[in-house]
């Protein structure tokens, strides 16, 4: 026992001379090597530090998690106290991304442009034209305000301190000249509401960042320096916010020196003109018409509309057509068209003037293909003369007269054959009435008239017929020209008629035991000598009968005189004639 | 082009307003000077091969009720202290107006003396306002009514502005 006690007595005490002598080695809690330690701890965790976060970091992730709140707060107290030095070394940085973006926005905002273009030339860009003229804008202003959910119009760069413009850049290129103007009010708004709403006691003015109306946006987006400002109209997003602190900040970043030394000059700010442009942006709005329901009602009776427009169109083609057929009947010989109407396609009236002999209006309409039943016909008769309508009355006469030869020359008609003396009558009444005169357009020169056979019958008719022609041959004169006994042609054509009758006079003398004469009286005009006028009208008398004899008269019974002067008042001055007429002889 | 910003400082009524109404192109109407306490108008000058514009400050004039707004001076090349020779009072206000614009800016400082066709009840030359004149890089006497004056003092500003840019004697 005594034995156990003093070792556990011995155990306790080496343990507390063991703590002891780590006292005195160590010192009080370590305090000896801990000391030692301390003095070069710097080095000794310069040495690893790097090491150890990059071990720790790889086997937990403690490290960032642990760092993120030291790396916010001196952020946070850089950007708070050193502002000026963070803002500067972080916009070249900026700088490039903003670079990066622009040629993806140019291309956008050109399909944009392209799509614009197009809703002109639609339906939908008439009705714009329409209501932008009904509220009294332009169409540009409309289109962009229906097209675009938003499109900035204006860019402004702007000294902040002076309020000075330095650049703009607008939309179409308008011409801003009151820009500058613009820009410094807009400083000096700036800067009124800065102090007038600025909470003193931060000492940070406060800074305009947008000025609104219904349907106008004027972004502001200040730098250290300058501050650029965008004119939108429509809902501005937070995407042109973006791009105009993108811009600010290249233009930081770019124009650093000129900035800081700007006394007035904004010439060196001319440059930014691409940068200012991208800030140009737009979008169109796509979805608002896509959702709602096609209105089908508008578009049944815009679709009726044009229907029956097309329907009307279509008729009135169709009857200006066919007006253009029926009129071709004008220039069918004999027709004429004194008025067509063609109110619809089913009621047409055609007042026409047709000669008898002219085709039949019902015919050439069905050969024309023309229907004819809705067709209200209102035909009358003239007489044409036109050649064509002459020669088929003439025909049609003719048919009557089968012995009688037409010949048709330069329009006129000839007759030849041979005719008995009343039907020749007859026959030159007719066509004296289908509009035939005898020397004009009818020449019966080779037309034989002779006495019907079965006249011979009758006694009173024969003799009635000598009477007839007793006074057709006492109707034939000569008339001579001045001082001239000459028998011209047309006084042989009378000639042949006398022989003519003569002819005939002799077959019915014959029977009615008559025994006639014919006396040839040559007569002259007053002027002159007596003796010479009886000589001349003598000369007349005497050529008259010997063409008569040449033709076949018999010598013995022409009786030719002389007749001289006529001294009647009325016709002296014109009596160079040879007259005939028919005297009954005696037998002997 | 080099633009400037020029400020018309003074008392109410003194003529600033008129003394560039005529002489100035300008799209805001009167209506700002008494909101928001300054309109904005340009006018644009020829000085040989030189072209400056002159963005104009007309600020709101300064009494017992306006304070004088000194945030609008910020950027200023030049001011303007409009006075009025038919009151004394417009001239010891326009002395003070300096006296606080001094305090944020030592651009170049004019004084108009406006209304010179009207009688003048003092007059700057005298003993007792003689020191006054220091106070000023130029000193204009004016008329806004007869435009005497008007387009010589900026044109003179003009020359000025231009001088001390070329050498390079900037004042801030």
């Amino acid at each position: 026992m005594p034995e156990n006690a003093a070792t556990e007595h011995t155990e306790s005490e080496s343990d507390q001379e063991l703590a002891t002598l780590r006292t005195l080695i160590l010192g009080q809690d370590h305090s000896i090597i801990t000391q030692s330690i301390r003095k070069d701890a710097k080095s000794i965790v310069a040495d690893v530090i790097t090491e150890a976060l990059r071990d720790r970091q790889k086997k937990d992730h403690s490290v960032d998690k642990v760092l993120q709140p030291f790396v916010e707060d001196s952020v946070k107290n850089s950007v708070a106290h050193n502002s000026e030095q963070m803002v500067s070394s972080l916009y070249p940085l900026v700088g490039s991304l903003v670079r990066k973006s622009v040629a993806a926005f140019l291309s956008d905002f050109m399909e944009k442009t392209n799509q614009l273009l197009e809703n002109s030339l639609t339906i939908k860009g008439l009705k714009w034209r329409l209501k932008a003229r009904r509220s009294g804008v332009s169409y540009a202003q409309y289109a962009a305000s229906q097209t675009f959910a938003y499109r900035v119009e204006h860019v402004f760069l702007i000294h902040r301190e002076t309020g000075l413009l330095l650049n703009t850049i607008a939309l179409d290129d308008v011409d801003n000249s009151d820009a500058d103007i613009v820009s410094a009010m807009l400083t000096a708004i700036n800067d009124f509401v800065g102090d007038s709403f600025s909470p003193s006691h931060e000492g940070q003015k406060e800074q305009l960042q947008s000025v609104s109306t219904d349907n106008f946006n004027l972004l502001i987006k200040p730098g250290p320096r300058a501050l650029v400002v965008a004119a939108v109209i429509g809902n501005p997003p937070q995407r042109i916010k973006d791009q105009l602190q993108l811009t600010i900040e290249s233009i930081h970043s770019l124009y650093h020196d000129e900035l800081n030394d700007f006394t007035g000059d904004n010439q060196p700010f001319s440059t930014s003109d691409s940068l200012l442009r991208d800030c140009l942006l737009s979008e169109q709005k796509n979805t608002i018409n896509a959702k709602k329901r096609p209105p089908w009602f508008a578009w049944t009776i815009v679709l009726l509309v044009v229907i029956y427009a097309g329907y009307q169109s279509l008729n009135w083609i169709k009857s200006k057509k066919l007006h253009e057929k029926i009129m071709q009947l004008d220039t069918q010989p004999g027709l004429i068209i004194k008025q067509l109407n063609i109110d619809t396609l089913d009621e047409i009236t055609l007042d026409i003037l047709r000669d008898p002999d002219a085709i039949n209006i019902t015919d050439w309409l069905s050969i024309n293909g023309i229907n004819t039943e809705q067709l209200n016909l209102i035909e009358r008769n003239f007489h044409s003369f036109e050649p064509q309508i002459l020669q088929l009355r003439a025909q049609r006469i003719m048919k009557k007269h089968p012995n009688i030869n037409l010949v048709w020359q330069n329009d006129k008609l000839s007759l030849i054959g041979t005719i008995d003396i009343i039907e020749a009558d007859q026959l030159f009444t007719t066509l004296a009435i289908a509009g035939f005169t005898q020397g004009q357009n009818l020449l019966t020169d080779e037309l034989q008239q002779k006495t019907p056979a079965f006249l011979s019958t009758s006694k009173h008719i024969k003799q009635a017929l000598f009477d007839d022609l007793m006074g057709r041959i006492a109707s034939i004169q000569l008339n001579f020209s001045v001082a001239s006994e000459e028998i011209t042609p047309k006084m042989q054509q009378s000639l042949i008629h006398i022989s003519q009758y003569v002819e005939q006079l002799e077959q019915l003398a014959e029977v009615l035991n008559i025994n006639f004469g014919l006396l040839i009286m040559g007569s002259s005009d007053s002027t002159g000598n007596k003796v010479t006028n009886d000589i001349l009208s003598m000369k007349r008398a005497n050529n008259a009968a010997d063409i008569l004899k040449n033709k076949g008269l018999n010598k013995n019974k022409m009786y030719v005189l002389g007749l001289g002067q006529i001294n009647i008042t009325d016709v002296s001055n014109t009596a160079r004639t040879v007259m005939f007429n028919i005297i009954y002889v005696s037998d002997e | 082009m080099i633009q400037k910003k020029i400020c018309l400082l003074g008392a109410s009524s003194v003529g600033k307003t008129s003394l560039v109404k005529q002489y100035v192109e300008g799209i805001f109407s009167e209506k700002y000077l008494t909101t928001i306490g300054v309109k904005v108008d340009k006018k644009t000058i020829s000085i040989e091969n030189d072209e400056i514009q002159f963005m104009l400050w007309d600020m709101e004039g300064n009494d017992s009720y306006n304070v004088f707004q000194e945030k609008y001076l910020r950027g200023a090349s030049a001011y303007i202290v409009i006075v009025d020779q038919t009151r004394t009072s417009s001239l010891t206000e326009g002395i003070d107006i300096h006296t606080l614009a001094r305090q944020v800016t030592n651009c170049p400082a004019l004084l108009a003396i406006n209304k010179s066709d009207l009688p003048a009840t003092w007059h700057i030359d005298n003993s007792e306002n003689e020191h006054y004149k220091k106070l000023f890089d130029l000193q204009f006497s004016t008329s806004a009514k007869t435009g005497f004056n008007v387009e010589e003092m900026f044109l003179t500003l003009a020359k000025l502005l231009l001088r001390s840019e070329k050498n390079d004697i900037t004042t801030n």
